[in-house]
């Protein structure tokens, strides 16, 4: 039986193949659940363009990467649409092996459709486009009506400021309900949402580090400040306990993006369905949680074709909110948001008009200026720096030299 | 054999080669395999780590930078931190792997054949278990307010039999099995033990094959008790097998990534109390594209491995290869 | 000690059998628990998998799971990928390995020592970062998106050579090669006729260990392999998770469904190593 379905399965591809020589072939790489929405998305696009084929290659997040990597270094073997995530789109606008779409194919005159902030995610320190926006995690606070109507709070009194907001948490507390699962959260939203005018999230305009600036002394006290109140669960996302908290109503809030939503209603708590709402960020920052790019190698044979399938794919209104209906991506293109789906109340969150909040979000962040070592500056700050002054007891000011000090070592290969 | 008269032209010659020739021929696949894909990594790492490089900017973009990437690495207290946390592991779970494996490899041969067959797979069992299930289920194990291991800490610490030795329990609980930076690294350990140990009762009852019968039963004739069967003939008969497990226990422990980065989710464990020397260098390669610091890094750890094999060789090399 | 130990009456030792026996019985139970477990796991659905409590009775979404696994991978094909891989790179590394180890501990030759420090320094190159060499290498030889890039390079590893080696050393007598070959037997009959016959036990933990190796190696066909099509099981059931919506009761299932041809092997392959015992081959 395995043999006479291979059999079929060889027998399909080749011919794939043949009617292929038609047209140009060429590949999406990307990770899932990009194939659920390939999947409606080519049939359409093979209607506009039917002399291109598209072919597509699933790996997961890290691999993809990886393997993304490892194709620009030995400049063979990428796909000619590749997909990267808003946390690796910065060192890989920077690397060289993407194609300029700005120079090449005039992307700027797209700016308008796209959120400024996402737009400039996607470029070069230079002000270059590598990457085109297709969706976008505007960054939103989950809550907990019930609980909040059971403490008689009023939501905008809590997220005013971050101390109304810890004010909430003591009185959860005395409840025995945590305010949020993860400290860590915190000090990652006032980092990456209130950066000066000028600066990038870690470096200024001139490349230095600004680990032990401000900013980043006042993210990490408060987080530190729910941790020592004993107010956050101490979970971390994608665990059992995490997924317990959102459906025993034990955590009272949670700051994440857009995309959550689905999942909440679609596995990790749907009895919990009417009980939660999302609202602004506390302290009325406006951020968001992932993303992702669209881009192309420059080693792509085809990149005509290729401009083709993500111009339909971001500037499409249509297969913009396809995605969004299929995978709940949240369209990155701002036209779709005149969409009367925007304004549908969404029965998860008890009848919340909920992607209209998303969408103005969305308008509202500030663009931040990229910079080179962003990702090591990401991993050293937010992996090894708040874990060791949350989880360790290591003093703010001694961890945050530190992370600069290891971080100015990695400098030199940008 | 004598029937096989040798035959003349080169297949003939090729299948049975003067005895000069023959380990050359022996070795052919090797020797070509080794040329084909394993000289070429040797060579471009080293020539590697002495260069700068990110790898996402392409193969031309390489710098020549010296010796600097050395001197960079040598200067990092995060690889100190790893190297110190690597020779922990290595040895913490080496040693447990080895205790247990022999003496239950020796068991396990002197049992009946189907209760052994149905161990000796039981044992292996995690080598071949997918890494995506152990770190599902080890995950939940070890997690603080659910996990089985805590629970069964506080169930035992309630129980009227043990109680008195768990008393300490309910103070120190939820344990963290995966933040708290002492926890983390028994936590690793555990599931490195859990892993290889029944690769290593395989390995050792493989060995144990080569033990002929008769010297056992010639033993067992002259009144020697188990104890001293397994002292007197296992133990020194086995010496090639030991030696070749305890010299892949080093190379392999030395070389740990899989275990711990699953473990904490690649970022090192809080205060980098549980990175390895080898996750560390595939994150300054692959996260920080840094290559040519990891590159420095990979051949400070092969020297060290190279150094401890060296010391494993000089002392048990003579027996442990069992040179004629 | 040892006097001691002889002087412990029979009932004593028979005690201290039992609970041998329990112990020995107890840590093999802790051994198979995970892999029990992802069984279990693997008839539930997502929402079941990640409740707290511990569940240790079957669920009911076994069909719905199946049924998603195929959806969302070319299953069965991946599975016939990974056993072609597997099946090739052990035969052939039986015969590469068995090779090597038996010229390294047989014969006496200029340069042995400086191969055999090849052999096991090769070991210690740390493989994380072999990966963009592997991948040039399969790109210059035009291997690309072949499984014989996933196989061949493997199939003549240190470990294996060193591991025949040594057991040749210890298990087969100089005298027999010596008189076969007096006899007239060529160098590559006595290889063939008298030796490999006898080297049974390491080369089927050799198969093992190669068997396992190809069926859970991802590395190397993550980077080469570009088609869905050529997928092996491992990457396919990699391929499908994604930190916010894995369908994990049917990667569960798939994951199980993928060990069950390595135990099957392992199952087989074991049964050579204890038949060696028990033949007799061996001599000393």
């Amino acid at each position: 039986m395995i043999r006479k379905r291979f059999l079929g399965l060889t027998l399909a591809a080749f011919t794939a193949l043949g009617s292929a020589q038609a047209g140009t072939e060429i590949r999406f790489d990307g990770f899932p659940d990009f194939d659920s929405s390939l999947k409606k998305i080519l049939p359409e696009f093979k209607k506009v363009h039917p002399d291109i084929e598209v072919k597509y290659l699933m790996n997961n997040w890290g691999d993809h990467h990886n393997k993304l990597t490892t194709n620009l270094a030995t400049g063979s073997g990428a796909g000619d649409v590749v997909v990267v995530d808003v946390a690796k789109i910065g060192a890989f606008a920077q690397s060289g092996g993407l194609v300029d779409l700005s120079t090449t194919f005039n992307a700027g005159q797209y700016k308008d459709q796209f959120p400024a902030y996402a737009w400039a995610q996607g470029q070069d320190t230079s002000g270059h486009q590598f990457g085109m926006p297709v969706d976008l995690g505007p960054g939103v606070m989950y809550y907990r009506n019930d609980i909040a109507e059971q403490m008689g709070v009023n939501i905008n009194d809590v997220i005013k400021s971050w101390d109304s907001y810890i004010e909430y948490g003591k009185k959860l507390k005395e409840k025995n309900i945590y305010l949020i699962a993860s400290a860590a959260d915190v000090a990652e939203a006032i980092l990456t949402t209130t950066v000066e005018e000028g600066n990038g999230i870690f470096f200024d305009a001139d490349g230095k580090p600004l680990l032990t600036s401000p900013r980043f002394i006042r993210a990490f006290e408060t987080a530190k400040k729910i941790r020592d109140l004993g107010l956050d669960a101490r979970v971390s996302a994608w665990t059992n306990e995490w997924y317990e908290g959102f459906k025993s109503g034990s955590v009272a809030t949670q700051l994440s993006g857009a995309w959550l939503l689905g999942h909440l209603k679609n596995w990790i708590a749907p009895q919990t369905a009417g009980k939660w709402r999302v609202s602004n960020l506390p302290d009325g920052i406006y951020g968001s949680w992932g993303g992702s790019f669209l881009a192309i190698p420059k080693q792509s044979a085809h990149k005509k074709e290729a401009w083709e399938l993500i111009k339909f794919m971001t500037l499409n209104q249509d297969i913009q909110k396809l995605a969004f209906r299929t995978i709940a991506a949240f369209p990155a293109n701002v036209n779709t948001y005149d969409d009367p789906m925007f304004d549908e109340p969404i029965e998860f969150l008890g009848g919340q008009k909920a992607r209209r909040l998303f969408a103005e979000i969305a308008a509202k962040v500030k663009p931040v200026k990229p910079a080179k070592g962003d990702h090591i500056a990401r991993s050293i700050v937010m992996d090894n720096a708040l874990m060791e002054v949350l989880d360790n007891g290591r003093d703010i000011r001694e961890a945050l030299e530190e992370a600069e000090r290891l971080l100015k070592r990695r400098l030199r290969t940008l | 054999m004598t029937h096989e008269t040798p035959k003349q032209g080169w297949l003939a010659r090729l299948f049975n080669p003067p005895r000069g020739s023959a380990p050359y021929l022996f070795l052919m696949p090797y020797i070509v395999l080794f040329l084909v894909f394993g000289l070429f990594p040797l060579l471009f790492s080293i020539y590697l780590s002495f260069h700068i490089w990110n790898p996402i900017k392409g193969l031309d973009s390489m710098e020549y930078t010296g010796f600097e990437n050395y001197v960079l690495a040598w200067g990092d207290p995060v690889l100190w931190k790893a190297l110190y946390n690597t020779v922990w592991l290595a040895i913490t779970s080496g040693l447990a792997q080895h205790l247990v494996a022999i003496p239950t490899a020796c068991v396990l041969v002197a049992l009946g054949s189907r209760l052994r067959h149905w161990l000796t797979s039981a044992y292996f069992l995690p080598y071949v278990t997918s890494t995506v299930a152990v770190s599902l289920v080890f995950f939940s194990m070890y997690s603080p307010n659910t996990g089985i291991i805590n629970k069964l800490l506080i169930a035992l610490s309630e129980s009227d039999l043990f109680g008195w030795a768990f008393s300490w329990v309910p103070d120190v609980m939820p344990l963290r099995w995966l933040e708290d930076t002492f926890l983390v690294k028994p936590a690793v350990a555990f599931l490195v033990f859990w892993k290889y140990t029944g690769f290593n009762i395989v390995l050792y009852t493989t060995g144990l094959m080569t033990i002929p019968r008769d010297l056992y039963e010639a033993a067992r004739v002259d009144g020697a008790s188990a104890f001293r069967r397994f002292w007197h003939i296992s133990l020194p008969l086995l010496r090639p097998f030991i030696f070749f497990a305890v010299t892949l226990t080093i190379i392999g422990n030395l070389q740990l990534f899989e275990e711990p980065f699953i473990l904490t989710r690649g970022t090192g464990g809080v205060g980098h109390s549980a990175e390895t020397i080898s996750m560390y260098l595939f994150r300054i390669g692959w996260e920080y594209l840094d290559m040519g610091v990891a590159s420095a890094i990979s051949w400070m750890l092969f020297i060290l491995i190279g150094i401890l094999t060296a010391i494993h060789f000089k002392l048990f090399g003579r027996q442990g290869l069992g040179e004629h | 000690m040892r006097n001691r130990i002889e002087a412990l009456s029979p009932y004593v030792v028979r005690a201290m059998m039992i609970v041998l026996m329990g112990l020995l019985i107890i840590s093999a139970l802790m051994t198979v628990f995970p892999f029990f477990w992802s069984a279990i796991l693997s008839t539930h659905s997502r929402e079941t998998i990640f409740s707290t409590d511990i569940t240790l009775m079957p669920g009911d979404a076994l069909a719905a799971n199946y049924a998603k696994l195929l959806e969302i991978m070319p299953f069965w094909q991946a599975m016939f990928n990974s056993f072609y891989v597997a099946f090739l790179g052990t035969t052939v590394s039986l015969l590469f390995c068995s090779m090597g180890g038996y010229a390294f501990a047989v014969y006496r030759f200029k340069g042995k020592n400086l191969l055999f420090g090849v052999l096991v320094g090769s070991m210690m190159v740390p493989p994380v970062l072999s990966l963009i060499p592997y991948y040039l290498t399969v790109k210059f030889l035009g291997l690309m998106d072949t499984h014989v890039a996933v196989w061949l390079p493997f199939t003549a590893t240190p470990f294996c050579i060193f591991l025949v080696r040594q057991y040749v050393v210890a298990s087969i007598p100089r005298e027999l090669l010596e008189s076969a070959r007096m006899d007239g037997a060529g160098e590559f009959t006595t290889y063939w006729k008298i030796a490999l016959p006898l080297m049974k036990p390491v080369l089927a933990t050799v198969a093992i260990v190669q068997f396992v190796f190809f069926w859970n190696n991802f590395l190397s066909p993550l980077v080469v392999l570009n088609s869905t099509e050529n997928y092996v099981i491992t990457l396919a059931l990699r391929s499908v998770q994604n930190l916010p919506n894995t369908p994990w009761g049917a990667v569960m299932l798939g994951t199980t469904i993928s060990m069950l041809p390595i135990l099957l092997f392992y199952s087989v392959s074991s049964k050579q190593i204890i038949s060696g015992m028990t033949s007799g081959a061996v001599k000393g």
